[in-house]
């Protein structure tokens, strides 16, 4: 391990209505993998986008090879060899793999792009990296993990001296992860600064050297890797106790009847063999990382996604749910954790929105009943609390908070019986949020049976009366809430599938 | 160890779509012969080959906007205008035959950078826009010609020279050396589509338009590009129907722009944008030119192939969907 | 300005029609002035009626498509088709009125089914649906009356459907096609059919998750344009008896400039039914116009283009500051 490279000191950064960075600490050193650590929304990505200068910070100074320096944009950055290689990926999938690392600055012969030139500067950065890839292969012929690969040399040849990698191994198989490994050491061995970014912990403990952990937008600690356990990290990771009111006993009774048993599901990567049972009346949280596989899980259940097998039944009764349309039928309601594209139609009003699950129950012969429509908007507008002017107001003109009121409403005029909350309190207010907690167990006491699934530990530990924590698109565990804990659930939702 | 790159089928390494179409090319080609001994004559090739250049040089051109996920249609009547324009100007104010081509190639450059600019910086929907320009251009050309039908000098008459370019006569024989032209053409366009910047910046707007951004492109300016290169070739066309056909009619052209696209997409151009070929549009093309002259040797109206060009065309989308939603499963 | 649009009578009214019924009156004006009152004579009128009714069941047509996000430029040969193939069954098979006029509703409703189809159950883009199904309109069309123009019989041949564009002196192709479209009106506003038809158009993905048989209601709205397109063909042939086999292609764009120029949204979701009948109104007097002020159709086609390309481009605009 070298000296420090770059440091940044006394980051602070805030948003409207958010404290997204407090004064935090980071550095890394030339030639170690140092990893940040924390849960979803602890700043980790902000930190680094004030890096890189996609967000400008408001005090603080970043140190980088002696000289205080700050970035404008990310071109910036690169130039200076700070790169990042974000989660997603950003090829071209029509042109080649060395197409692709050169976009933008392509090497000229005359008028003619030189691809011979531009094969054989990547071949020799492959050669380097030790990875194994034909740069004339057209890119959406690779499989993810390649492409992820090509990703990193794409920034390493911007003669990089910092790497920033944002959770590089979420869509990677064990063989591609080993892989990648191995890059990253060759990349110590040269004597970069990386910085990695991972839920993983047993990732974490394999690759990196000090371990810095962040929650809440605040620093909480670095840590030699090799001296401390995964059980510190955590703690360290959660070590909180905010939630005002958790639920310490479950409040359904255990003879409830079951109202929803999915039995080995599979969709896709993501959705591997799950099976659950929901009772009548109960909350039951669906807590892990992200990326685990949750929201695939619901899509799968409510037919938004073709599934492969696996069975559901609803009431002891076996259905087929092979689109939305037929879980609707079931009873079954899907609250999406992205409300702008699959939940609200946003240039409608608040009544048009209520009514579309239900339409033919409001309607006067082939005329739709608009005097029936205001009445029950309007009922689930008062008993939800929802803030508007009028029903008839556009719902883009909602706040985030009364936009989800909404959307359950138009499952609550639908009168589903099994509601499935995905990140239901994302992106609202604090004030909107305990509004949103208080209607879900007032649903839930009116025997409605709710799954939320939430990546927000508080809100796990304060709804559920039961809790499934899923792992790589499987079921890792399932917890009472009596014999919970925030240590518990990290553990399983960051379980090795392998053992 | 198969290096992360998925196994290419022998189809695939023969050259995919495009080997298909050039065998349905052949085996069209043989099924019209043996069907009809008037289809086996030298003057009907010569006619295939004629009534071939200004859909192949539209489709080139067109080939353009339909890689960035676009598509131009005004190409059909803007062909018309060009060459009413620069036929007008010859024929009814003795403008050299040189000058008069050359104004129909720049009024077809002008027109395609106007879509690229309502399409590129505007943000119009592209079929929406160039609808209005095709409705636009029908209109000028008319207005240009005092709405009468323009004929280019006829062979042997003074500044007839342009109708040698596609088809030599030595002694009694005609020669379709147009054909060699668009050979020609062929290979340079395919050098700007997998050689240069505007082909390589055509493709990475219609595969992923937000990567070519943040790769800091200026992908407006490639964007503008590929309809301006449409346009030209528009205007290129219009040269090659002056050459070919006595009069131009105004109000004619709709319909030719079908063809050229519905050539392009046979050709293994994607509908959705990102993907093809220049070498694949002239092969597709040729699908549609052997149908519109050989239907009519068995038989046929000639209408039967707008009907048929309808038909492929939605045939050659499918298979490209059907492709596609195999590929995602 | 602010005020104006705030006053509860504009709201009500809305302040988008208002301004289209001025730029109505106001073009009005202006040919008469320029025509030194030639204009306002009624002849002038009926003339731009009858090229309002056929251009409006197009326009009304398209406006279903266009709410649902999508767009069709086959209604015009398809309305050709339609008018031709009817015709040529009256005429040349001697079929009954009746009969015929029910056939081109038909083929505008097998149009409609097929480009619906395509774009719904496929997702063909719909620019390639419409391009090809205008080749197709014009081939079978070609095809079916072997290249022959067919005209439709005067009123006193047995030619009684003409009543329905003109009863005497009393225009009743004009009460029909505003029976049409406060049909249509309805149909969008106050029915199932419409409400997820423009729902869909504003977020597909919402209504499909809402259980909502989304491709079923998308491919209704291209069967709803060309069931008014087959009703179009009727009151083309009854306004100008001939039909030539071919033809067609400009009035897509004149239709669809009725549309956007209404207030109907390129992107989808928004949909005005009388914002589509003023401006189906608006162009009908600007053709009758331009050629009364001695200038060619040709000037029509050009003036049409730029109203669309402004229309839509106020749009695109709109939307941008909204965002």
């Amino acid at each position: 391990m070298g000296e420090v490279i770059l440091t940044m000191n006394d980051i602070d950064k805030s948003f409207p209505g958010v404290h997204a960075l407090d004064h935090v600490h980071f550095d890394v050193k030339r030639g170690e993998v140092h990893a940040l650590m924390g849960e979803n929304g602890a700043g980790k990505s902000t930190l680094m986008k004030v890096l890189t200068g996609i967000y400008t910070k408001d005090s603080g100074t970043i140190e980088y090879e002696g000289k205080e320096v700050e970035f404008h944009n990310a071109r910036e950055a690169q130039e200076a060899g700070v790169v990042i290689v974000h989660q997603e990926l950003n090829m071209v999938g029509h042109l080649t793999v060395a197409q692709n690392i050169f976009i933008g600055r392509e090497f000229k012969k005359g008028l003619k792009i030189d691809d011979k030139k531009m094969n054989e500067e990547a071949r020799k950065l492959f050669e380097r990296l030790n990875i194994d890839i034909d740069p004339s292969a057209t890119m959406s012929d690779l499989t993810v993990g390649k492409q992820q690969m090509c990703e990193i040399a794409k920034a390493i040849s911007h003669e990089a001296k910092v790497i920033v990698f944002d959770e590089p191994s979420a869509a990677l198989t064990e063989a591609e992860i080993a892989e990648l490994f191995k890059i990253i050491r060759d990349l110590r061995e040269q004597q970069l600064g990386i910085v990695y970014i991972s839920h993983r912990m047993d990732e974490i403990k394999v690759i990196t050297d000090r371990v810095t952990v962040m929650r809440d937008g605040g620093y909480v600690g670095t840590l030699i890797t090799k001296d401390c356990t995964k059980d510190d990290i955590i703690n360290m990771m959660v070590g909180r106790v905010i939630y005002e009111e958790p639920k310490t006993k479950s409040l359904v009774p255990k003879d409830a009847p079951v109202v929803l048993k999915v039995e080995h599901l599979n969709a896709g990567k993501m959705v591997q063999d799950v099976s659950f049972e929901l009772r009548k009346g109960e909350i039951l949280g669906f807590s892990g990382l992200m990326g685990a596989g949750r929201t695939e899980t619901a899509r799968a259940i409510f037919g938004a996604d073709p599934k492969e097998s696996g069975d559901i039944y609803v009431n002891g009764k076996k259905v087929t749910i092979n689109s939305p349309q037929d879980a609707v039928n079931n009873g079954i309601g899907y609250l999406s954790e992205d409300r702008k594209r699959y939940g609200i139609v946003v240039r409608k009003t608040i009544a048009e929105n209520s009514t579309l699950a239900t339409l033919d129950k409001y309607m006067k012969g082939i005329f739709i009943d608009k005097k029936k429509e205001a009445e029950v908007t309007q009922k689930y507008v008062d008993s939800l609390a929802t803030k508007t002017p009028s029903i008839d107001q556009l719902v883009v003109n909602l706040s985030g908070g009364n936009q989800q009121k909404v959307v359950i409403a138009k499952w609550l005029v639908r009168d589903c019986e099994i509601l499935i909350f995905d990140e239901p309190t994302r992106g609202i207010d604090v004030g909107a949020k305990n509004e949103i907690y208080k209607l879900m167990n007032r649903l839930a006491a009116e025997g409605k049976s709710i799954i939320m699934i939430s990546s927000e530990m508080t809100e796990i530990l304060r709804m559920s009366d039961r809790i499934i924590v899923m792992c790589e698109g499987k079921v890792t565990g399932e917890l009472d809430i009596e014999e919970v804990s925030q240590e518990k659930i990290m553990t399983m939702a960051t379980r090795e599938i392998k053992d | 160890m198969n290096n992360g790159v998925n196994k290419k089928s022998i189809m695939q390494r023969l050259g995919g779509q495009k080997f298909i179409v050039l065998l349905v090319v052949i085996v069209l080609f043989a099924v019209f012969s043996i069907a009809s001994e008037d289809f086996r004559k030298y003057t009907t090739v010569l006619q295939i080959l004629d009534f071939s250049y200004y859909i192949v040089l539209m489709a080139i051109g067109v080939t353009f906007p339909l890689i960035t996920g676009g598509v131009d249609l005004s190409i059909g009547t803007g062909l018309i205008c060009y060459s009413l324009a620069g036929g007008y100007l010859v024929v009814h104010h003795g403008v050299p035959t040189i000058v008069g081509i050359l104004i129909s190639v720049l009024f077809g450059i002008i027109i395609g950078c106007a879509n690229g600019v309502l399409i590129a910086v505007m943000d119009l929907p592209p079929f929406l826009a160039t609808l209005c320009t095709c409705m636009i251009t029908r209109g000028l050309g008319s207005i240009c010609s005092k709405g009468y039908g323009v004929s280019w000098p006829t062979t042997g008459a003074p500044g007839s020279w342009f109708r040698g370019i596609f088809k030599l006569t030595i002694g009694n024989t005609k020669y379709p050396i147009g054909f060699l032209w668009i050979l020609l053409i062929v290979a340079a366009m395919a050098f700007v589509l997998n050689h240069t910047k505007i082909g390589r910046y055509t493709i990475a707007i219609g595969s992923n338009k937000e990567a070519a951004i943040l790769s800091g492109i200026n992908v407006k300016f490639y964007h503008i590009m590929a309809y301006t290169i449409s346009g030209f070739f528009a205007g290129l066309a219009s040269i090659a129907y002056s050459a070919v056909f006595p009069t131009v009619q105004p109000g004619t052209g709709a319909g030719f722009e079908l063809e050229a696209i519905g050539g392009a997409i046979i050709g293994g151009v994607s509908a959705t944008g990102g993907a093809g070929s220049i070498e694949g549009t002239l092969i597709g093309v040729f699908v549609i030119c052997l149908l519109k002259t050989g239907l009519p040797y068995v038989g046929l109206q000639a209408n039967w192939q707008q009907i048929i060009t309808g038909l492929v065309l939605i045939g050659a989308v499918l298979v490209d969907i059907i492709k596609k939603r195999r590929a995602r499963a | 300005m602010e005020k104006i649009k705030q006053n509860p009578i504009v709201k009500k009214i809305g302040f988008n029609r208002i301004v289209l019924i001025g730029v109505l009156l106001l073009m009005y004006l202006l040919f008469c002035v320029a025509t030194g009152f030639k204009f306002a004579g009624l002849p002038r009128i009926l003339s731009a009626l009858n090229y309002a009714y056929f251009l409006g069941f197009l326009s009304l047509g398209v406006t279903f498509v266009i709410a649902t996000g999508g767009i069709d430029f086959s209604i015009g040969p398809v309305m050709f088709c339609s008018a031709l193939i009817s015709g040529y069954c009256l005429t040349s098979y001697g079929m009954p009125m009746g009969l015929a006029l029910l056939i081109s509703v038909l083929v505008g409703f097998c149009f409609g089914m097929f480009n619906g189809y395509l774009v719904a159950y496929w997702s063909v883009p719909p620019f390639i649906v419409s391009m090809a199904s205008m080749n197709i309109a014009k081939g079978i069309a070609s095809v079916f009356t072997k290249t022959q123009s067919v005209s439709w019989p005067q009123a006193a041949a047995g030619g009684w459907f003409r009543k329905l564009v003109r009863f005497g002196d009393f225009p009743m192709g004009l009460l029909i096609f505003l029976v049409a479209a406060v049909i249509c009106a309805v149909l969008l506003n106050k029915t199932r059919p419409g409400r997820y038809i423009l729902c869909l158009g504003s977020n597909r993905e919402a209504v499909r998750l809402s259980g909502v048989n989304t491709k079923k209601w998308e491919m209704l709205a291209y069967v709803i344009c060309g069931i008014l397109v087959g009703i179009g063909a009727i009151f083309f042939v009854g306004a100008y008896t001939t039909v030539q086999p071919g033809y067609g292609d400009q009035y897509n764009n004149e239709a669809i400039a009725g549309c956007v120029m209404g207030g109907t949204s390129m992107a989808g979701g928004l949909a005005s039914i009388s914002g589509t009948v003023i401006g189906v109104f608006i162009i009908a007097l600007l053709q009758e116009g331009i050629l009364a002020l001695g200038f060619t159709k040709d000037y029509q086609l050009i003036i049409t283009g730029v109203i669309v390309i402004a229309a839509v481009y106020a749009d695109v605009v709109a939307r941008r500051r909204k965002n």
